[in-house]
Order: C-alpha cells, then sequence, then structure tokens
C-alpha cells in the first residue's frame, strides 16, 4: 500500500510538474529574441523632409505612435521591399490576433534624386493603409539618418541605374519619438510578431 | 567552333528535347510596383551537361533592360552590384533569390499576363522562359 502511494504521489508531482511547464510556455513572453532595445531612448534628430504628400514635416512626426522605420529607396529591387513585406505581414499577423496598438510603417528615402513624394507614396500605399513615406533633401536625410547611426551612399552608377548602400536595420521609435529599439536584418515576420508586444508593451 | 557547337546543341534541345542541357525551375517574376520602372526575376537554373555554362545576358520583349546583380547583406549593410555574368557549373544549379543573385529588369514595356526571358551566352541564345503572373500572386 506505502508503494502504491508512492506513485500517486509521484505521479501527481509529474503532473504538477509538467502543469508549471506548459503555463510557463503559454504566459506571454517577456523578452524580445530579436529585436535590442536601448538602454534609454534617444530623441530622433531634428530634420526637415516631406512626406509623401508633398508636405514638409519634421521630428515631430515621429511622436503620438510607435513606428517602425526603414531606410531604403523605390528602385532597390529585393531587400527594401522584401523587408516592407515582412513589416506589413507582421503587422497585419499582430491586428488579426487583436492587438490594438500596432505600429506605423516608415520609409525614409536615401535616394531622394530618384524618390520624389508621389513615386515614394505610391510604394508606400503598397505595403498597406497609414504607412508613412519621407523624402527630401540629402543633406536633410543625412541629419535623421546621422543621428540614428544610419550609413548610406550612393554608388556609381552603372549603366542606366546606380545602386544605394545603405542599412538593413528597422529602427522602432518610440511614441514620444525616441529612438528605442532596432531590428538587425535579415528581417523575418515571426520575430516582429514575436517581439513587438514586448517592446511596445514594456514601455 | 566548338563552343558554337556546345551552344547550338543547348539551344535546340533546351527547345524540345526530353532532358534539357539547361533547366529553369521555380521561376518568379515580380509584377512592377507602382512607383517603379522594375522588377526582379528569381529562379533556379541547372545545368545538366558535362561542362560549366555562363550565362552573359538576359534579354526580355517586355523589358527595356535586363542585368544580372547580387544582393549582399553583410554587417548591416545592404548592398547591390551588378555581377555580369551566371556561372552555372558542369552538373549543377545556381539559385536567384531574394537577397542575392536575381535578375534586375528595368523598364517594362506592356506587360499583360506573362514575361518571356531569353538566355544568352557569349550572344548564343541558350534557352527560353515563358511565365505567367497568377490572379492571387503578390508581387513582391
Amino acid at each position: 500500500m506505502r508503494l502504491r502511494n508512492l506513485f500517486v504521489a509521484i505521479a501527481l508531482a509529474l503532473t504538477a510538474l509538467a502543469g508549471a511547464y506548459v503555463a510557463s510556455r503559454t504566459e506571454a513572453p517577456s523578452t524580445p529574441v530579436s529585436a535590442l532595445v536601448l538602454p534609454a531612448a534617444n530623441p530622433v534628430p531634428e530634420f526637415s523632409l516631406l512626406n509623401q504628400r508633398g508636405e514638409p514635416v519634421d521630428q515631430n512626426v515621429f511622436k503620438g505612435q510607435w513606428d517602425l522605420v526603414f531606410f531604403g529607396f523605390t528602385h532597390c529591387p529585393d531587400i527594401c521591399p522584401a523587408t516592407l513585406q515582412v513589416l506589413a505581414t507582421a503587422k497585419k499577423t499582430l491586428a488579426d490576433s487583436g492587438r490594438q496598438v500596432l505600429p506605423r510603417i516608415v520609409l525614409v528615402s536615401v535616394d531622394p534624386e530618384r524618390d520624389t513624394p508621389e513615386i515614394l507614396g505610391k510604394y508606400v500605399d503598397y505595403f498597406g493603409d497609414g504607412n508613412l513615406g519621407l523624402t527630401g533633401t540629402l543633406d536633410e536625410i543625412r541629419k535623421l539618418t546621422g543621428g540614428l547611426g544610419i550609413y548610406f551612399e550612393k554608388q556609381p552608377a552603372n549603366g542606366e541605374n546606380y545602386n544605394v548602400d545603405h542599412s538593413a536595420a528597422v529602427l522602432v521609435v518610440d511614441p514620444d519619438g525616441g529612438f528605442h529599439s532596432l531590428f538587425s536584418g535579415p528581417h523575418v515576420v515571426d520575430s516582429y510578431v514575436h517581439d513587438l508586444p514586448i517592446v511596445m508593451g514594456g514601455r | 567552333m566548338r563552343i558554337f557547337a556546345v551552344l547550338l546543341t543547348l539551344f535546340l534541345t533546351a527547345c524540345g528535347a526530353p532532358e534539357s542541357p539547361v533547366v529553369v525551375s521555380d521561376v518568379e517574376i515580380t509584377r512592377p510596383m507602382p512607383g517603379r520602372h522594375m522588377s526582379a526575376g528569381f529562379f533556379v537554373i541547372t545545368n545538366n551537361t558535362k561542362e560549366a555554362i555562363r550565362i552573359t545576358r538576359v534579354e526580355s520583349p517586355q523589358f527595356a533592360s535586363i542585368e544580372i546583380h547580387e544582393s549582399t547583406l553583410e554587417d548591416g549593410i545592404s548592398r547591390m552590384r551588378e555581377i555580369g555574368e551566371l556561372l552555372i557549373p558542369a552538373r549543377g544549379s545556381v539559385t536567384l533569390e531574394r537577397g542575392g543573385k536575381h535578375l534586375m529588369l528595368m523598364r517594362p514595356q506592356e506587360i499583360d499576363r506573362s514575361v518571356t526571358l531569353h538566355f544568352f551566352s557569349n550572344e548564343m541564345p541558350v534557352l527560353r522562359v515563358d511565365y505567367s503572373f497568377t490572379d492571387t500572386e503578390k508581387d513582391q
């Protein structure tokens, strides 16, 4: 009888352990797997650019919502559209799961020579409603990128086309207009779906 | 002369032989997006012969210009360069994919539902690929 009681006790203990394990796996995760959160948010530097409607905007455009900010250009054939598609898919996935707070997707052009507000507008609209495109003079773009540690450099023309090397990171800007965290490339939907609720909720 | 014979054989057999010396599979061509005058082409190209093959030029009636490019992501920087040719090793294959080698198709002409690509090696045609867009296809 004592042996039987021992087996029952072990079975109960194992059940409790299994329950605790399952509970730990289903609780909301608290640690980002990909995002690097800065110890303290850094204010986005001052700049003066145009949005996709040709309206002048400054650093205050980043206040009031969470932003996912990517630096690219519309003539980029694969990395840029693939990254924006990842962001759009992650945002939709979060929306479908019932998340109320969703980030805005922002594309800052590093190729203002070709990316007019109109061209940029058609491009960012393709990836969903409410996206923001920023373009303007090279000097003003460099004010923004320089203050955020973003690199870009136009390459010598090769035939009719030229390329622009650029940082592949996606920056997360908080509703106070502060550079809060970043995702390094390559970008994966699951990483954003996992990390964004933590990043945005942990503020 | 030998290379001419090889390429002629490639071209002829690619057009109808049971086992083509050069095969292209998993083709994806992105539709030109709003605001852009270019697309990208991705596929796997396989060389079934005993000799390496160089694809030196690709043409299409649907695009004014096509270049062979390679994107890289190193140290957090995205770069893209024209590489000029695709070297397909003997009995090997090369994958053109996002973030890597790809065709850059520029200045689209009249595009309805299909795109034809003509592959050349040293000015000799070696392969023709017909690609049709699907209704549900996502552009990127």
